[in-house]
């Protein structure tokens, strides 16, 4: 059993490398498509002509496009993402600084989205029929029509300007320092032993990591909720009832359980969204992550770091798809092999 | 006191703006230790009857009047919870879909476990026991084994005995069987006929068999209770009511069934269907009236009651059916066709292999091609009807499918009237589309429920060149809806606004539009009930004689090829294993497959 | 099957499905809303008091009539450069919802079209398809739009395009597995064996049985499209700066949250109610078309 799961995780493994060859080709192209000319942007105003050619010859923009990209992902495959043009350091260093704060709200973000989702699914699921189902009903479809950016705006005016209650800006407050172990705030907090800061760093997390939950609550819900209406149609749940198993495990264990397949398997869809959606929340929280820096670059043009942070976007989301699809095999029995 | 009895009981819902009888005046009873049957077409009731003594009506219906008792106490009038308490215990089902009825994230030993634990057994290992014993005693092999497996694991037979031995490990006082073996094969369903048999036999237990099978039913029950929209209309012991049927429905019932032995005799088919629950309303007498060949005046608007007319034997007569003495109905014997044995055969299949080479699943396993059609060779004569006969993924379908070009075959050659049209589809279309129709298996997927049956029928003619021009389409349309039996008025109606039957025929109606030589007709009246099938059988012999066709029919009913096919073709696995004159194979069949496939005939 | 069904839906099928749908409250409500501000964007310059770009730095930052900080003549206050939030956020409906409408419809044409291909031929055409949808699927679409501004420079025709080649593999998901399911019916079968050509039968059979599912993703795709436009203006790399977009009136007013929250509430007032009616639309025709599904 755990040979035939092992053998299957690795072939999911083996199916992302040429997907993630086929992203890097991608976004290699599409920024080739740039109409302003990144040498004119990373030389001094006063250069001259033989300065940006021979900057153009040292970056190789003279050669063939694919050549381009093989020395591109020659380099990449070494670590070298390149130098970015307005910070001027290695691009690598700069995304391993900003990556694990970003890992840690998505985390946090998708915990949330989960607690809150599956028990959602379930109420808007034992409210079928009753008038207040519509009531819940529209109230989720006024939930999807708020993105994850208008709730972090609007969780900031309620919580932070009108109230007052939490910190709307960074990791930390700002006097507050914490030496870095694994770049991992809360791990850090941790195994330096500083406690205060532990809870402030949750405190300052709270409002971003509910603002990337709540934009992915309501699909948790629904098809949460449609997958039971579906799955307590079926046969063995009325089989369930015949045998007088009583109702509340007909749902809990039977209906339940079959249910959270379907579910899931979207939120690894999900997750891999909500991963994107760190980028404007941290915009909103100046949130020190991979998607500020991804949007700094963007206004810069500086495409070095753009490339590299959308590759690793593209590297999250396979693997978070990745761990779900394990997940998802482990806990569904359907998938082993008939003997 | 019998175990359990219905007393007149009435259910009613809303339908149609309407409030209308589900049930009326329901009355049946069953002892310990009896197997009684409950018989009617789709839509009859049967199985509501169970949904009510389970307690688990529809939503919006609701017992109206009379009671169900059971061990001498009135289950409608039992608290609920206490009558939930009795399922699964005292009162045990056996479901119609053994595959879907076990749940697929749970282990076979987990639910038996849950099962058990309700039934107050204490102690996992001495449940563990229990329920190997119990799937020994439905003779499962390797009961420890099985316990460990999920459902989609097993076959439909196995899960289907696990299912019946789960209903009784509680030793239940009455088990209600809803069509149990309608989704086997005809093998398998003998097996767990048998099955059911045997532990019932030893037991003292009651049981309640659903079906739609009258055959079936008299093979197996001590009683049949036959139901015709929401009513008993006839009850008594099996033998003598399969021998000799009073009311007038069960008469038709049985002249409706062709036989599997016997001179073989052209059905009586009742006109029309059994009406929709909407339609009760508009029968408050007897509600088989508009159907009825002996109906009077009085029988629109008189209710007749249940009355006994031999011991045991009672009758819901009231008009001109109380005069009607016993005795077969008159049915006249079937001409023989003649076939022109030196004409060239229309269709000659020689051959024929398809494997299904199907990659991998989605977790990028490799599955294992199937060899679905393996060296089947075939001829028709014209004016023919070959029965096509075989279990369910023996490559039935998938020969149709080869012959009609919507799959490419491996090897063999297709030949129809002597024109060769083995490539594949795009290459043969105009041959094919003139000389070799197909008459779809279920006429619901086959008929776009977006057009309307005049278009539906002339479909072919879209595309023909130069193009047909409305008004020829219409008559075209008229004449096909003539030559099937279709009302005139359905030209303009959607497919759901008219009956299963009547469905049917519009899908044969459209396979004759291009005047085909050869027609192959995959199962098409296998969701049909009795009395539409017979209409359905007698309107292919009607065409057959007027137009000559000739028709690879698919069936897995043994009687049904009989009754309409001159030659039969035995398939398993792939492979024709006999194939002879119907009667021949029938009387004296050579291989085990057909011996076994006949002996599972109820 | 059963004459029941035969029966009871002869008369509901004889209900134009456009009456149904009108009757669901969601669709009135989505429609009328989005009635209101379609004509908005249409009679923008006759019903916006002021130029969205006039500026009147006397009267900046100012609140709506209801707060102490209002200013007589702007109705909904000002921004911090003295500009009438009113007008701006009624110019705004303009390229919210040009965008809305341009965008869905490219992606609906070109999803559609891969995915009526990939579910009716199957093999390696699906196979082909099907991974590209996978490729585009490992961005998280705010990612990849950001990537192909950045790659086709700002403007309101290059921010449709992006959201077209973001999101057309949404569409092609959800359509294609709904064309599967067709597929397998037999009446697309018999198209073919009445000789119909494979360009006929996905055209006549197999497209009108997948077009609810497809109005009903077209109408949630425009609010998407809507969310996308109003990020990528948030972030400064939508549309021409002289030009009103609800994202730029969110992203200059946050910086003067303390001192006017309003200006920074309006134009996401306005973004979700724009949202809110496009997803009270979609659902009420899906239900509507459930409903009709349900019958056949
Ligand atoms: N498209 C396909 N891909 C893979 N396997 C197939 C395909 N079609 C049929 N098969 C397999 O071929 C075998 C024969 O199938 P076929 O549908 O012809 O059986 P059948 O006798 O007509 O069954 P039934 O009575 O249930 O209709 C089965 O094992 C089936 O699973
Ligand atoms: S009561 Fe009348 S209609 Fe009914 S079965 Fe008897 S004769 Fe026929
Ligand atoms: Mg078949």
């Amino acid at each position: 059993m755990s040979g035939e799961i092992l053998g299957i995780v690795l072939r999911r493994i083996a199916v992302a490398i040429p997907l993630m060859l086929l992203v890097s080709i991608l976004v290699f192209v599409v920024l080739r498509l740039i109409p302003a000319d990144p040498v004119a942007m990373s030389v001094p105003p006063n250069a001259t002509n033989e300065d940006i050619e021979a900057l153009r010859r040292e970056m190789g923009l003279h050669l063939p496009i694919m050549h381009q990209y093989a020395i591109w992902l020659g380099h990449i495959l070494q670590g070298d993402l390149g130098k970015s043009i307005a910070f001027g350091q290695p691009v690598f260093t700069l995304i391993g600084q900003s990556l694990p704060a970003t890992i840690e709200l998505a985390v946090f973000g998708a915990l949330f989205a989960t607690a809150i989702g599956l028990p959602g699914g379930i109420l808007l699921f034992r409210l079928r029929g009753r008038p207040s189902e519509q009531v819940v009903d529209v109230g989720s479809t006024l939930m999807m029509s708020i993105p994850e950016f208008l709730w972090a705006l609007f969780l900031i005016l309620v919580f932070g300007v009108a109230f007052n209650l939490l910190p709307f800006a960074g990791r930390l407050p700002p006097d507050m320092t914490i030496s870095k172990v694994t770049g991992f705030l809360l791990l850090d907090c941790l195994l330096t032993g500083n406690l205060t800061a532990f809870l402030e760093a949750i405190r300052h997390m709270l409002l971003p990591a509910l603002a990337l939950a709540l934009g992915t609550v309501p699909l948790i819900m629904r098809l949460l909720r449609s997958s039971l209406l579906d799955v307590i149609g079926e046969d063995y749940v009325t089989m369930a009832r015949l045998r007088g198993v009583p109702e509340r495990r007909v749902i809990n264990r039977h209906a339940l359980r079959n249910a959270l397949l379907p579910t899931l398997s979207l939120m690894g869809v999900q997750f891999g969204f909500l991963f994107g959606g760190t980028l404007l929340v941290e915009v909103i929280y100046s949130y020190p992550g991979l998607g500020n820096l991804m949007v700094e670059a963007v206004r810069n043009t500086d495409l070095p770091i753009i490339q590299g942070a959308a590759l690793v976007f593209a590297l999250a989301v396979l693997t978070i798809n990745l761990v779900v699809d394990v997940v998802y095999i482990v806990v569904n029995p359907k998938l082993r092999r008939a003997r | 006191m019998s175990l359990l009895a219905l007393n007149d009981v009435t259910v009613t819902t809303e339908a149609g703006g309407r409030q209308v009888d589900v049930l009326r005046d329901v009355s049946l009873a069953v002892g310990r230790g009896e197997l009684v049957g409950v018989v009617g077409e789709s839509g009859a009731g049967k199985s509501m009857v169970g949904r009510l003594i389970a307690g688990m009506l529809p939503k919006s219906f609701a017992a109206s009047g009379g009671s169900v008792t059971f061990r001498d106490r009135d289950l409608l009038a039992m608290p609920p919870r206490e009558r939930t308490g009795l399922l699964g215990d005292a009162i045990a089902f056996v479901p119609q879909h053994p595959m879907t009825s076990l749940n697929p994230v749970l282990s076979l030993g987990a639910q038996f476990d849950e099962h058990l634990k309700r039934l107050g057994q204490d102690g996992k290992a001495a449940r563990r026991e229990r329920a190997l014993a119990a799937l020994d005693s439905v003779h499962l092999p390797r009961p420890a084994d099985l316990l460990g497996r999920f459902p989609h694991q097993l076959s439909g037979g196995q899960c289907q005995r696990a299912l019946i031995a789960m209903a009784f490990a509680g030793k239940p006082d009455l088990i209600i069987a809803d069509e149990p073996t309608t989704a086997l094969d005809v093998i398998t369903q003998a097996r767990v006929m048998e099955l059911i048999d045997e532990l019932q036999r030893d037991s003292e237990t009651g049981l309640l068999f659903i079906t739609h099978d009258l055959r079936l039913a008299a093979g197996h029950c001590q009683r049949i209770a036959v139901m015709y929209a929401g009513e008993i209309v006839e009850t008594g012991p099996a033998a003598a009511l399969l021998g000799d049927p009073l009311h007038p429905y069960t008469r038709s019932l049985v002249a409706a069934n062709p036989g599997i032995d016997g001179p073989v005799r052209r059905l009586a088919a009742l006109p029309d269907h059994m009406p929709g629950l909407s339609g009760f309303a508009d029968l408050p007498g007897c509600r088989f009236a508009p159907r009825c060949p002996v109906r009077d005046e009085v029988c629109a608007t008189a209710r007749s009651p249940l009355t006994e007319v031999a011991p045991g034997r009672f009758v819901r007569s009231g008009g001109a059916c109380r005069q009607v003495k016993t005795g077969a109905t008159e049915q006249a014997a079937l001409t023989a066709v003649t076939l022109d044995s030196a004409a060239d055969p229309i269709l000659s299949v020689d051959g024929l292999g398809k494997t299904f080479r199907s990659g991998r699943d989605w977790l990028g396993r490799r599955r294992a091609p199937v060899v679905a059609v393996d060296g089947v060779s075939l001829d028709i004569a014209p004016g023919e009807f070959v029965g096509l006969v075989g279990e369910s993924g023996s490559g039935k379908s998938t020969v149709a499918r080869l012959l009609l070009g919507l799959e490419t075959p491996d090897d063999g050659r297709i030949v129809v009237d002597g024109q060769d049209i083995t490539g594949p589809f795009q290459r043969t279309a105009k041959q094919r589309i003139a000389l070799i129709q197909m008459i779809f298996q279920d006429p619901q997927s086959a008929l776009n429920p977006r057009q309307r049956i005049g278009r539906l029928v002339t479909q072919s003619m879209e595309v023909r060149r130069p193009p047909a021009s409305w008004p020829e389409r219409l008559e075209r349309a008229r004449d096909l809806l003539g030559q099937t039996g279709l009302p005139e008025d359905t030209i303009g109606r959607y497919p759901v606004q008219v009956s299963g039957g009547q469905r049917q025929r519009v899908n044969i109606a459209r396979a004759l539009c291009t005047a085909p030589r050869v027609l192959v007709a995959d199962e098409i009246v296998s969701g049909l009930d009795v009395s539409v099938q017979a209409q359905i059988l007698n309107l292919l012999l009607d065409m057959r004689a007027r137009m000559h066709i000739s028709m690879l029919f698919i069936s897995h009913d043994l009687s049904v090829v009989r009754y309409l096919c001159n030659r039969v073709a035995i398939m398993n696995r792939g492979r024709i294993v006999e194939q002879g004159p119907t009667e021949e194979v029938f009387r004296a069949p050579q291989h085990d497959y057909t011996k076994a496939l006949l002996a599972a005939v109820p | 099957m059963s004459p029941v069904s035969a029966v009871g839906t002869a008369s509901v099928a004889s209900e134009h499905p456009l009456r149904r749908a009108l009757r669901s409250g969601r669709v009135a409500v989505g429609g009328s809303i989005l009635l209101v501000l379609l004509f908005c964007a249409v009679a923008a310059p006759l019903i916006a008091p002021y130029d969205p770009n006039e500026q009147d730095l006397l009267n900046a930052l100012k609140g709506p009539f209801w707060t102490d900080t209002a200013a007589p003549g702007f109705l909904l206050g000002t921004d911090n450069l003295g500009r009438d939030t009113l007008s701006r956020l009624i110019y705004g409906t303009r390229v919210a919802l040009f965008v809305a409408v341009c965008a869905a419809v490219g992606t609906m044409l070109f999803g559609t079209a891969l995915a009526l291909l990939a579910g009716y031929f199957g093999g390696v055409v699906d196979w082909l398809i099907s991974r590209a949808v996978d490729l585009w699927m490992s961005f998280p679409p705010v990612v990849l739009s950001l990537i192909l501004i950045v790659g086709f420079g700002v403007g309101i025709g290059n921010v449709i395009l992006a959201i077209i080649l973001v999101d057309w593999t949404r569409f092609c998901r959800v359509v294609r597995s709904e064309v599967l399911v067709i597929r397998r019916q037999n009446y697309v079968d018999a198209a073919r064996l009445s000789g119909f050509s494979h360009l006929r039968t996905m055209l006549r059979e197999v497209l009108p049985a997948a077009a609810p599912l497809i109005i009903t993703l077209m109408s949630l795709e425009m609010g998407i499209a809507v969310i996308v436009e109003a990020i990528l203006s948030f972030v400064g790399m939508s549309v021409e700066a002289s030009i009103p977009a609800w994202g730029v009136m969110i992203a200059d007013a946050r910086n003067y949250m303390y001192q006017s929250a309003w200006g920074l509430i309006l134009p996401i007032l306005a973004i979700v109610t724009t949202v809110l009616a496009f997803n009270l639309l979609g659902d009420g025709l899906r239900r509507t078309f459930d409903a009709r599904l349900q019958q056949h």
